[in-house]
């Protein structure tokens, strides 16, 4: 069975979409009945009593900037904690130092105006290039000399120093770390919060411990606690597909195990019919 | 949903094509080589396209021609920045010493900035957090503690060339399985994380494409 599975290549990556298409079919069909559960909601707690932090009629920064590739993992989140600073009351701006943040920003704004947010209260800064340094220049500086903003950002042309909050949606090029070391050195006041993919959560955890971040999302599961805790139910990912996948995924390790741990799985050793 | 593309023409034309290519970079695992290659090209294709637009329309007009059309007096340093800009598009006809010069700049300002940065926001709060302990005595102490033990075993694992005691032995078959836990419970997280992008992708091709799913 094994050795005719292994004949297959495609088959592994076939059953898995079958699996995940027919358990989110079935989890579609049956409401949301399975949960994605968090032993540990700390990290979404620290964000939301960030959030209580913020004064009235907060200026928020979104420093915009996550991979194409990954941004997929983290968009409910981004857009749970998005929803609820509008609900808030917050006014919110949008920022990227990275040409594919530029993007994702851009199509955010664009649907946040479409799904009915106030435009007066959603400003999009755009592109600043220089990495590190366009970071460093804009702690003082957004827009070019003189330049005007709409009366709720008038303060914006400050730079980044003016805002109350910075929201941090991060990628490999730039992400929290590269905002704490350019930018939470020059405003150690403000307070800053990240939301990154799983495969940085090791680069940025450390920054919660001492402080330069005021709360971490980082995993799928605290993005779920997190939507959940703010009342965006449609944030939360469907649990059965991830759970059917999960098993399939088990299943392919358990085959790898199995190739790699059998006594004639000698490296040059042929097997009997194909000596033949 | 992804809730990026819009519901007129447009937007069926952008989901269409993109249920399109993920079904051609799919189609790869069942021999479908020349269409995962052709998604490749499109993808560099339009990489490329995209990043000229951008540095055209948010920086190379804005911040640099519109200030000297508007002002040419008084941006000296942007005649500089045209000059920098002028040297590294001619740097392949250009002397070497002299193409070296934008690219010289890039790089050491950057370097500084990543430098600088890296010192005062990471190296120094962190040596700060992890070398002392926030109080020696209670959980902190027991939590430097614990992590001094695993520490060590761990690095027992990767005790090559030398003659291993008994207790030795036991301790570098300890870290070793601590070394596996430790792998195995991040390779979980990022299972989950990778099955949250195939999840979003299944989502899209069935609800935004065919609307088989809310």
């Amino acid at each position: 069975m094994i050795e005719r599975v292994a004949a297959r290549p495609w088959l592994w990556p076939a059953a898995l979409l079958a699996v995940v298409a027919a358990a989110l079919l079935l989890s579609d069909a049956a409401g949301s009945w399975l949960q994605v559960a968090n032993p540990d909601p700390a990290r979404a707690t620290e964000v939301t009593a960030a959030l209580d932090g913020l004064p009235d009629d907060a200026m928020v920064l979104v420093g915009m900037d996550p991979d194409l590739g990954t941004y997929p993992e983290i968009r409910a989140t981004v857009r749970a904690a998005l929803s609820e600073l509008l609900e808030r009351g917050a006014r919110i701006a949008f920022v990227s130092y990275t040409p594919e943040g530029r993007a994702a920003a851009a199509a955010e704004v664009e649907r946040l105006i479409a799904g009915g947010a106030d435009a007066g209260r959603v400003l999009d800064l755009g592109f600043v290039a220089g990495a590190e340094a366009g970071l460093v220049l804009s702690v003082t500086q957004f827009g070019a000399a003189g330049a005007s903003f709409p009366a709720a950002f008038a303060d914006a042309a400050a730079g980044i120093a003016a805002f109350d909050m910075t929201l941090v949606v991060g990628g490999l090029d730039i992400g929290p770390r590269t905002w704490v070391e350019q930018v939470v050195t020059r405003v150690p006041d403000m307070p800053v919060l990240a939301v990154v993919p799983t495969f940085l959560q090791p680069e940025v955890a450390p920054y919660l411990r001492t402080g330069q971040l005021a709360g971490l999302l980082a995993t799928v599961r605290d993005g779920a606690t997190f939507a959940s805790g703010v009342g965006d139910g449609e944030a939360q990912p469907a649990a059965l597909p991830m759970l059917a996948g999960m098993l399939v995924a088990l299943g392919v390790i358990g085959r790898a195990l199995y190739v790699v741990r059998r006594p004639d799985a000698t490296p040059g050793r042929r097997e009997p019919d194909e000596q033949a | 949903m992804n809730g990026f593309a819009g519901t007129d023409a447009a937007g069926t034309a952008a989901t269409w094509v993109a249920a399109a290519v993920t079904v051609g970079v799919w189609s790869y695992f069942a021999g479908g080589a020349r269409i995962f290659r052709l998604a490749q090209y499109l993808l560099a294709g339009l990489a490329t396209g995209y990043l000229v637009v951008v540095s055209v329309r948010e920086v190379l007009v804005p911040r640099l021609l519109l200030p000297l059309a508007a002002d040419p007096g008084g941006v000296p340093l942007s005649w500089l920045g045209l000059a920098l800009v002028a040297l590294l598009v001619a740097g392949r006809w250009l002397p070497p010493l002299a193409a070296s010069v934008p690219v010289s700049l890039l790089v050491a300002a950057t370097a500084a900035f990543a430098l600088g940065g890296a010192v005062v926001g990471t190296l120094l709060p962190q040596l700060g957090a992890t070398v002392l302990p926030a109080s020696a005595a209670g959980a902190d102490l027991a939590s430097a503690l614990l992590g001094l033990a695993i520490t060590g075993l761990v690095l027992f694992t990767f005790l090559h060339g030398v003659r291993r005691g008994r207790v030795a032995a036991a301790a570098a078959g300890a870290g070793q399985w601590l070394l596996l836990g430790g792998i195995g419970g991040w390779l979980g997280f990022l299972l989950v994380s990778r099955l949250a992008l195939l999840l979003d992708r299944v989502r899209f091709l069935l609800g935004d494409w065919l609307g088989i799913v809310r």
